[in-house]
């Protein structure tokens, strides 16, 4: 943690390392609940069915499900965590993800594109869309979530319209269905993707000039300004990385499910969102790590996995609505664990 | 004029869309379905004012369509069960309240951001609904709709009602102290309590309003057909919010009018009807409707960049 | 941090330690739906659970909350895990689908669809209550009676990209030009199958197209949506109403003579069938090529191919919709 960026200090809190030991604070907490859910999984989810075989969380399958069921969403999670530390916030990430599948269906079938051709371009699509929210809140100096909120109604509408609602783009080559279906040493393909994005992320986030810039413009956009940091140039670079990511994570959906329809990727943004403040980025910037992030996508994931997985949950036949009420019980009670231990801790520094 | 250009531009959007609607699709203005558009916009127009209020406190509430769902079932299913109208308002605002108050206390009291609290209650709230009723309709008695009053009467009543609150809540936030504190809170809390003001309890206390208001929004919804659709309302927090940020209430707080988001939502509520009388297809109705959103709010950073400039 | 990853690692092995078998002889029966919150479904889900309960065999039944293509995959590749006996999908989207039941079938789990059919080689039989073509014929030959052959109407559908709704638009469209060529289809509106936003959208396209003679609703919430619009338009008999949904849903609007007529499958017997040959198959006693199934209580039904023959859609109006209650 050595060269940890400096953080200004919270308003009102005491001075000195107490933010870090609050980070430390939270995220082995939220690690701690990862480990106990898994555990829980792990004892109540496994079973041995009557082929003989063990079934359930317990096996390397079901792990590895839940790494490629999460992985685009915990892509527009990493994505999400630069925005949203910079103050911002990209509620388009899920059009842009439905956008990008459809334009690389279409490059691929109805062009005839070569792969990897169609696939750079289906970038570039993202980042000239990232390049589109950047714009208008870096140049207007439009609020984020209003420009977004535009973006994310744009980019799913030119999706449906780009497909008139009903062209679905499937029978892509096995060779691309590799990436979102099969393995790689060992390991389902998209989760070296993702991990080499997490890498990359908090590299940038956790040990470059850049990602400390992002933190200082989410907690003071101002005095950011006044200490020479190129705002704009940030708030772009945080922008179509987003744009970028959610394309790459468009790829990987397609690839996983087979198909490219315009409906891909359809509320995601809320997911994603869900999973960055989890990890305990705060939602108006400044604070925030992308480990929290990925410990947040995490737990969403083996939640939402793990339930389908128990025999009581599958005898109601509600594993998808106790899934969201979980998840919104433990977003709760993780952030006011969070708060509370900060209290106490700001109290005995006080008192 | 330059202190209201978001809203100018916005009724300026709208005004320029109703134009066209006039040379192109003149049917448009019938007065009936005309009528019936209004009435059907309503109740999201009082939830919208109701995030408004959230949101120039600098909270936000994306609970606010699970709350009308809750609300809307709950009427529903003590109406069928014979309560009488005047029972099932009260209790339907005390529920949209008490939702509120919940989100109220967690935002105020714990500290913890609104967009999470609400977040993790949209999610909760619509899950449990889902868990109880699986979809399934709730049937209801006749005298329900309308209120009992003949349709166009009701039509009128819900439209003079949803005016009237909104003119209400407009004269509240210029002219009362409570209004104003609002704002206070909004711009700058910690003056505002060096003020005097207490601004936990003002944010409790709209986030108990914005209950209630989507409480009296369910019940303006259901009086207006035989049956509940326990889904109704899904999506509602983005119209919403939408309208009220369109409408030129800002998000960092403290600025913004109730009039403003009347322009923004009847904006946004013409744009589904003006593309069937357009005669445009439906797949480009979601990118027209983000251009629209963009090109109203787009004025302002223009505008702004001009100054900027000069 | 190393404390916490000592006490895991701990924690870890000793819950693997008490390794969780629950062996159950039941045959185990998945049943995915493509909403499991809307009350076709609903209905099916009861058809089901009554052929469980015949046939005494557990029965799952999870979908989407919402119609959700991504969703079906992640729960059929949860019951992959879990190992159950056979796969019963009312498939979202035939392509995104059939990747996943593919793999089910490499695992040696059977699989049926109902409802809508995935493609062809990922399945053993689909369970088919009336083809997309049935459908679409129904429909249209009743617009077009109604009609008196000549017309404008409008479609209000679920969304803009559900694959059952564009293949139904597509059958509803080839009828026309083939039989009803006097009939005009003026707009399509989706309504997100929110019953408030059909209403909507039927106001809407009332007011836009004064000689409007009919509004086809083809999703279940939108019929009622619609009717009620009419109603209060009082065009009651001007415009009329038909569409795909459930008696219960639409009888009032059946009963004042607002709708029409409501097209149905018997969902319950969907659910049965479905049911009864999923299990007959894995027990190995359907096998290809059979021409025709015996289901329990409901009797014989015509296979044809690898489609089982539920029978056509029925037509609920204002003198048959009291005898049915779901």
């Amino acid at each position: 943690m050595r060269a940890e960026p400096a953080h200004p200090p919270a308003p009102g809190a005491a001075a000195g390392p107490s933010w870090r030991r609050w980070l430390l604070r939270y995220e082995v907490l939220l690690l701690l609940v990862l480990v106990v859910e898994w555990l829980l999984f792990y004892h109540f989810g496994t079973s041995v069915n009557r082929r003989g075989v063990t079934v359930g969380f317990g096996t390397l399958d079901r792990q590895f499900d839940i790494l490629r069921h999460s992985c685009e969403i915990g892509l527009l999670a990493l994505a999400l965590t630069p925005v949203i530390l910079t103050g911002g916030i990209d509620l388009s990430v899920g059009s842009l993800l439905g956008l990008c599948a459809v334009v690389f269906g279409g490059l691929t079938h109805a062009l005839g594109l070569p792969l990897p051709v169609a696939a750079a371009l289906t970038l570039v699509v993202g980042a000239v869309a990232g390049g589109l929210n950047a714009g208008l809140i870096c140049q207007l100096r439009l609020p984020p979530l209003i420009v977004t909120l535009g973006t994310y109604s744009l980019f799913r509408g030119l999706a449906e319209a780009f497909t008139r609602g009903s062209v679905t783009y499937s029978d892509f080559p096995a060779g691309f269905l590799v990436l979102g279906q099969g393995r790689w040493g060992g390991l389902p393909v998209q989760a070296w993707l993702f991990l080499a994005v997490a890498v990359s992320v908090w590299i940038w986030i956790h040990r470059t000039v850049a990602g400390r810039a992002c933190r200082v413009i989410g907690f003071a956009p101002e005095g950011a300004r006044f200490a020479g940091i190129g705002v704009r140039g940030q708030l772009t670079a945080a922008y179509v990385a987003a744009g970028v990511i959610a394309a790459l994570a468009a790829l990987i959906y397609t690839s996983r499910l087979g198909q490219a329809k315009a409906d891909a990727g359809l509320g995601y943004e809320l997911f994603a969102i869900t999973a960055v403040v989890l990890g305990g980025t705060s939602i108006f910037g400044g604070r925030g790590t992308v480990t929290g992030t990925l410990l947040g996508v995490a737990a969403i994931a083996v939640l939402k996995n793990g339930l389908a997985t128990l025999p009581v949950v599958m005898r109601l036949n509600a594993a998808e609505e106790l899934a969201g009420l979980l998840t919104g019980a433990l977003l709760l009670a993780a952030l006011a664990a969070g708060k509370l231990a900060e209290r106490l801790r700001l109290s005995s520094v006080t008192g | 004029m330059n202190r209201w250009i978001r809203e100018w531009s916005v009724v300026g959007v709208l005004a320029l869309l109703l134009a066209y609607l006039a040379w192109r699709a003149p049917a448009f203005f019938q007065l009936q379905p005309l009528l019936s558009l209004l009435a059907r916009e309503a109740p999201s127009l009082v939830v919208a004012c109701g995030v408004a209020m959230v949101i120039i406190v600098r909270q936000i509430d994306i609970s606010v369509g699970s709350q009308f769902s809750v609300c809307s079932v709950i009427a529903g299913l003590l109406a069928a069960a014979g309560w009488p109208l005047a029972a099932v308002v009260p209790v339907a605002v005390l529920i949209g309240g008490s939702l509120g108050l919940v989100n109220g206390l967690l935002v105020a009291w714990l500290g913890l951001p609104s967009i999470v609290v609400t977040l993790a209650t949209l999610v909760a709230l619509r899950q449990c609904l889902n868990l109880v009723r699986q979809g399934e309709f709730v049937n209801l008695p006749e005298r329900i709709q309308w209120l009992g009053l003949s349709q166009s009467q009701g039509q009128w009543l819900l439209v003079g009602g949803a005016v009237g609150l909104v003119a209400v809540l407009a004269w509240g936030l210029r002219h009362l102290a409570a209004g104003r504190w609002l704002y206070a809170v909004g711009s700058d809390a910690e003056a505002a309590r060096l003020a005097g003001i207490r601004p936990r309890a003002v944010t409790l206390g709209t986030f108990v309003l914005m209950g209630a208001l989507t409480g009296i929004a369910a019940m303006m919804n259901v009086v207006q057909s035989p049956q509940v659709q326990p889904l109704t309302g899904s999506g509602l927090e983005l119209k919403a919010i939408a309208a009220a940020v369109v409408g030129g209430v800002a998000i960092s707080g403290g600025r913004g009018t109730v009039w403003g988001v009347l322009a923004g939502l009847l904006l946004l509520a013409c744009i589904s009807p003006a593309m069937v009388h357009l005669h445009i297809d439906a797949y480009w109705e979601k990118a027209i409707q983000g251009l629209i959103i963009l090109a109203a709010v787009m004025v302002e950073g223009l505008r702004r960049r001009r100054n900027h400039a000069r | 941090m190393t404390r916490s990853f000592v006490v895991s690692c701990l924690l870890l092995s000793l819950a693997s330690s008490l390794g969780w078998s629950a062996p159950d002889s039941k045959l185990l029966v998945a049943l995915l739906p493509k909403s499991k919150g809307n009350a076709y479904f609903i209905s099916c889900k009861a058809g089901s659970e009554r052929a469980a309960r015949d046939l005494g065999v557990e029965l799952l039944f999870e979908g989407p909350v919402d119609s959700n293509a991504a969703k079906q995959n992640e729960i059929v590749e949860n019951w992959i895990t879990l190992g159950v006996d056979v796969i019963a999908v009312a498939a979202e989207n035939r392509e995104g689908i059939s990747t996943a039941l593919r793999k089910a079938r490499r695992e040696g789990i059977k699989v049926v669809t109902f409802d809508a059919d995935a493609m062809p080689d990922a399945r053993s039989f689909f369970v088919n209550q009336a083809t997309p073509q049935g459908i679409g014929e129904a429909l249209m030959d009743e617009a077009a009676r109604l009609c008196g052959g000549e017309g404008e109407f409008a479609i209000i559908c679920a969304t803009l990209t559900a694959g059952n709704q564009r293949e139904w638009q597509r059958e509803i469209e080839r009828r026309r030009q083939e039989r009803h060529p006097g009939m005009k289809l003026v707009a399509v509106r989706p309504c997100d199958d929110l019953k408030d936003r059909a209403q909507s959208e039927a106001t809407a396209l009332m007011s836009a197209h004064p000689k409007l003679r009919l509004i086809m609703a083809i999703c279940s919430p939108a019929v009622p949506g619609a009717a009620e619009a009419v109603k209060q338009a009082g065009k009651k008999g001007a415009v009329r109403v038909i569409g795909l949904g459930l008696p219960n849903e639409n009888r009032r609007y059946v009963k004042e003579g607002v709708t029409d007529t409501v097209i149905l499958w018997k969902t319950e017997d969907l659910g049965y069938l479905t049911v009864q040959a999923a299990v007959a198959l894995a027990k190995g006693e359907l096998k290809a090529g059979a021409s025709t199934f015996k289901a329990g209580s409901l009797g014989e039904f015509r296979i044809e191919g690898d489609n089982i023959l539920l029978g056509k859609p029925f037509l609920f109006n204002r003198d048959n919709i009291d005898q049915f209650d779901f």
